[in-house]
């Protein structure tokens, strides 16, 4: 049948996944506009390229992310793993090459293959001591991901700190990273670009095209059932964990030839939840079995560009807005996804006495983020005016319900 | 018809849109103070809907709710619990983690003079209520350590702790013993002394037939017909639901079983917890080749216990021996047990059985995907060509193999679940009662279908709470109380009573 191979193709991308897209489309082309830069026009490459790059190493350890989450779990430790990763990978070159990595000389391809090695071996063994909580101690995810949280990282420290003290003259809780292959990665963007899109194919065809990918949806659609069915849940546990605390290893190499640096104080720290949100706005859930590839690589691009967006449009460092940014585009992302594309007719956004209560919550809101950014007397009028609106809102509510 | 003062509950030109279905289309209906109405029909007929509707769950597209005799209209189940109608849903909405008590009074917890939780008067509230229900139940016990059939009459308890004066029964039968369905109908005779209103919904042709004073059918959302009890027949009742008539079969008939396929010799399997008695103790049987062994026993006697236990699926504590082909085995994992040629259905079909989150070919395919593989990648073509076979075979109804499985009756979603277990290629298929709140119509082409998979050489074993149901199917019959084998009847020696007398054994 003709129609098929056209049906087929849409089917590449859902509803919500177009959807994403045209919401990454437009936040591009509103920055281009009202960006006063006009950093779009002038440097686009450079604009993309950061982009990509920030987006390459995000979507890594988010695909990770999503196939814990579709397998039922979460990983909360995920940024802690990027800090152990890259602090194994740098004192494994110091302890082989100690005079090299102190001259700032290259160390030679073989130690930098040993130490990456070393550092996704320290991601499987990670993702294995998660499934042994969670299957044999028989801890929630939740619990046995956040003890590795905050575990992990004083553990990298730790390990960073004796390593310096045993290997070089002073004791440091960085060490820096000049081999030129690392600086190759951290100049030759298309690398992490390329390495995430080749992990995100190989995921894409795991989930959707193999026995164990439609395992991890049966284990986090409904666990009981899955084991009752024959599947060996716990195998597939295993399996998820692995590959979100692998990728989160691999993301840590990134991590450090981007910074020419393995600071395990600092590293990654927070990231855990931008993956999470990468693959919520995605369209995964998190009570598990229901998630998409596309999705979560579409999400992890949407943050970034709007993260790159506001810090081009506000003119200061990203980093200082982001999770204010990550936070409101998860609301509004999943808000939109189950509003399932446009409001319920039926539906009020400030009922009762709860909602008079976020009436100021949401205008002091405006109105200080107005005040910070573009001076006192705009936030005063943005946060009345939202007030203001807000109210009209409540009022519409109430008659329209009345007059039901 | 009565006086409209008369008239407990009218619904009058109720129509309800889904997406895709009209579930409701034009339903008008009107129930006398104080009766018994029982509302009849398939699953999907549109019963359920249309008492979410008198209990505020959904709102009515069209039509108008009459409350004695005053208009209606219900935001939400509470503006219907004021109205004073209380419903009990065939879904359990229980929390599993608070105590029986605190579910019987969520949201209406009896305070002290302080403004504190009032512990002792929730857990007296609670004990009187389950003690009208002549049930042993501890108020202070964790909901979901129940089982089905004791959630299911915490459930009715919480109905009946609103004091309404309209209740509305969806299937409350359909997981307790005839025991506990006898002590309900004892519940219904006092409630009706006390001159409530009652509506009924149950697939149970006898049940409605000794309970009921008016009959109401639904079918495909509409309404057939209004008539009293005396009025109409049980055959006729069942041609208005399916528009159709259905035999009453006996299948057990001219099957010849074969060789001795399963055995199992004093299996025993302890308590989850110290200080209880043993959750199995001592059973023994067998089943053969082209042959239904039926396990009856109340809820808690152990049932599901013995079914997962060959399975592999209760832990590995457990002593006996079990044979299968003559060779003993040990299952420790459903895994196992699966590759050795046995299969389970459920009890449970949400909870245990059935993945929301896959399509119909998904659900269907789960345990033999590998089958389905073009080098190691999953073909949909070749997988939905492999789930073909099934679904012809056990009869399926789905618009497309990609369907999403959740918008199936509940009798297609257990031939999605059964024709999982036959692409395993099974040869003892455990059916955990598997037409547990399914509507008659699916209810006889299940029971074909296991007629014919026996027929086919395959070994059945069979739990069920009803059990007429035994007797349609199962050649011979065991029976289990408290964890004990109590008795073994032959096809021709089994009758209700006996089997009751056994089951009820101490």
């Amino acid at each position: 049948m003709p129609g098929t191979s056209i049906s087929r193709g849409l089917q590449w991308f859902r509803q919500s996944e177009w959807s994403l897209l045209l919401a990454i489309v437009a936040a591009v082309a509103i920055t281009a506009v009202i960006d006063s830069n006009h950093s779009y026009y002038e440097r686009p490459y450079e604009s993309l390229r950061d982009i990509a790059r920030n987006t390459a190493m995000l979507g890594i350890f988010s695909l990770g992310a999503a196939v814990v989450i579709i397998a039922g779990g979460i990983d909360l430790s995920s940024g802690s793993m990027i800090a152990l990763s890259g602090t194994v990978c740098a004192t494994t070159m110091l302890a082989l090459a100690p005079a090299e990595m102190m001259g700032f000389k290259p160390v030679g391809p073989l130690v930098v293959v040993v130490a990456c090695g070393a550092s996704l071996l320290t991601g499987f063994l990670v993702g294995t001591l998660h499934t042994w909580l969670i299957t044999v101690i028989r801890l929630p995810p939740f619990i046995a991901t956040l003890a590795t949280l905050v575990g992990l990282r004083s553990f990298a420290r730790a390990l960073c700190e004796s390593g310096t003290a045993a290997l070089t003259p002073t004791k440091s809780a960085l060490i820096n990273v000049a081999d030129p292959l690392f600086k190759t990665v951290r100049d030759n963007v298309s690398i992490p670009v390329t390495v995430f899109l080749l992990l995100a194919a190989a995921t894409w065809l795991l989930l959707s095209r193999t026995v164990l990918g439609r395992h991890l949806q049966a284990l986090g659609g409904n666990e009981q059932a899955a084991r009752l069915a024959g599947i060996r849940t716990d195998n597939v546990k295993w399996f998820a964990y692995c590959f979100g605390a692998m990728t989160a290893a691999l993301a840590g190499l990134f991590y450090v030839a981007n910074e020419s640096v393995a600071a395990p104080v600092n590293q990654g720290r927070g990231h855990e939840l931008n993956a999470i949100a990468a693959a919520v706005v995605g369209g995964c859930s998190l009570s598990g079995g229901v998630g998409t590839v596309p999705g979560t690589v579409l999400g992890a691009v949407f943050l970034r560009v709007v993260i790159d967006a506001v810090s081009k449009i506000i003119k200061t460092g990203a980093d200082v807005y982001e999770g204010l940014i990550v936070g409101i585009v998860v609301v509004l992302a999943v808000t939109f996804a189950q509003a399932g594309g446009g409001p319920r007719h039926d539906r009020r956004l400030l009922p009762g006495a709860l909602g008079l209560c976020t009436i100021p919550i949401l205008a002091l809101l405006a109105g200080s983020l107005t005040a910070m950014t573009s001076g006192g007397w705009a936030g005063v009028g943005t946060g009345l005016t939202a007030g203001l609106l807000l109210i009209c809102l409540r009022i519409w509510e109430y008659r329209r319900r009345r007059a039901e | 018809m009565t006086a409209s003062s008369d008239i407990a509950v009218a619904m009058r030109g109720i129509t309800k849109r889904f997406p895709g279905v009209l579930a409701l289309d034009d339903v008008t209906l009107e129930v006398g103070r104080g009766e018994l109405h029982a509302i009849c029909g398939e699953n999907g007929a549109g019963k359920s809907t249309l008492m979410k509707i008198l209990s505020g769950v959904y709102a009515p597209d069209q039509g108008q709710l009459e409350v004695a005799g005053r208009p209606v209209q219900f935001t939400d189940t509470r503006a219907a619990e004021r109205a004073g109608i209380a419903i009990i849903h065939q879904e359990l909405a229980l929390v599993e983690e608070l105590s029986v008590a605190a579910n019987i009074v969520l949201g209406r917890e009896p305070r002290t003079a302080l403004g504190l939780l009032d512990q002792n008067a929730c857990e007296r509230l609670a004990a009187d209520l389950l003690a009208g229900l002549e049930s042993s139940i501890d108020p202070r016990s964790r909901t979901g350590s129940l089982r089905v059939g004791d959630q299911q009459l915490v459930e009715i308890a919480k109905a009946l702790s609103l004091d309404a004066a309209v209740i509305v029964m969806d299937e409350p039968t359909s997981a307790l013993t005839e025991a506990e369905s006898a002590r309900l109908e004892r519940t219904i005779t006092r409630l009706r002394e006390q001159g409530r209103t009652i509506l009924y919904i149950s697939h149970k042709m006898d049940e409605v037939f000794r309970l009921a004073d008016r009959i109401t059918v639904l079918r495909d959302g509409r309404h057939v017909c209004s008539v009293d009890r005396s009025e109409t027949t049980p055959a006729e009742v069942t041609g208005w639901m399916v528009g159709r008539e259905i035999a009453d079969h006996q299948f057990h008939g001219q099957r010849s079983p074969g060789p001795c396929l399963l055995e199992v010799e004093r299996l025993c399997l302890p308590a989850a917890e110290p200080g209880r008695p043993d959750r199995l103790a001592d059973i023994s049987f067998n089943v053969h080749a082209g042959e239904i062994l039926g396990i009856a026993g109340l809820m808690g006697a152990g049932r599901t216990e013995v079914l997962e236990t060959i399975f592999g699926a209760a832990g590995d504590d457990w002593t006996g021996q079990v044979r299968l082909h003559g060779q003993p085995v040990r299952f420790r994992h459903p895994r196992e047990a699966c590759q050795a040629g046995l299969a389970l259905v459920t009890e449970d079909r949400k909870r245990l059985g059935l993945f929301a989150n896959l399509d119909v070919a998904g659900n269907i395919s789960l345990c033999s995907l590998a089958e389905a593989t073009a080098g190691r990648l999953v073909s949909r073509r070749r997988e939905e060509q492999l789930v073909a076979g099934p679904i012809s075979q056990t009869g399926v109804k789905t618009p497309s193999p990609r369907a999403a499985v959740t918008g199936l009756s509940g009798g297609n979603q257990q031939k999605c679940i059964i024709g999982r277990c036959l692409l395993t290629k099974p040869r003892v298929l455990l059916l955990d009662d598997p037409t547990r709140g399914i509507d008659v119509g699916a209810k006889a082409e299940l029971y074909a279908l296991i007629d014919r998979l026996c027929r086919e050489g395959l070994a059945v074993i069979l739990t069920s709470s009803e059990l007429p149901e035994l007797l349609t199917l199962a050649d011979r019959v065991i029976v289990l109380a408290e964890g004990r084998l109590t008795a073994e009847f032959s096809r021709a020696e089994a009758t209700e009573q006996k089997i009751m007398a056994a089951a009820t054994a101490s």
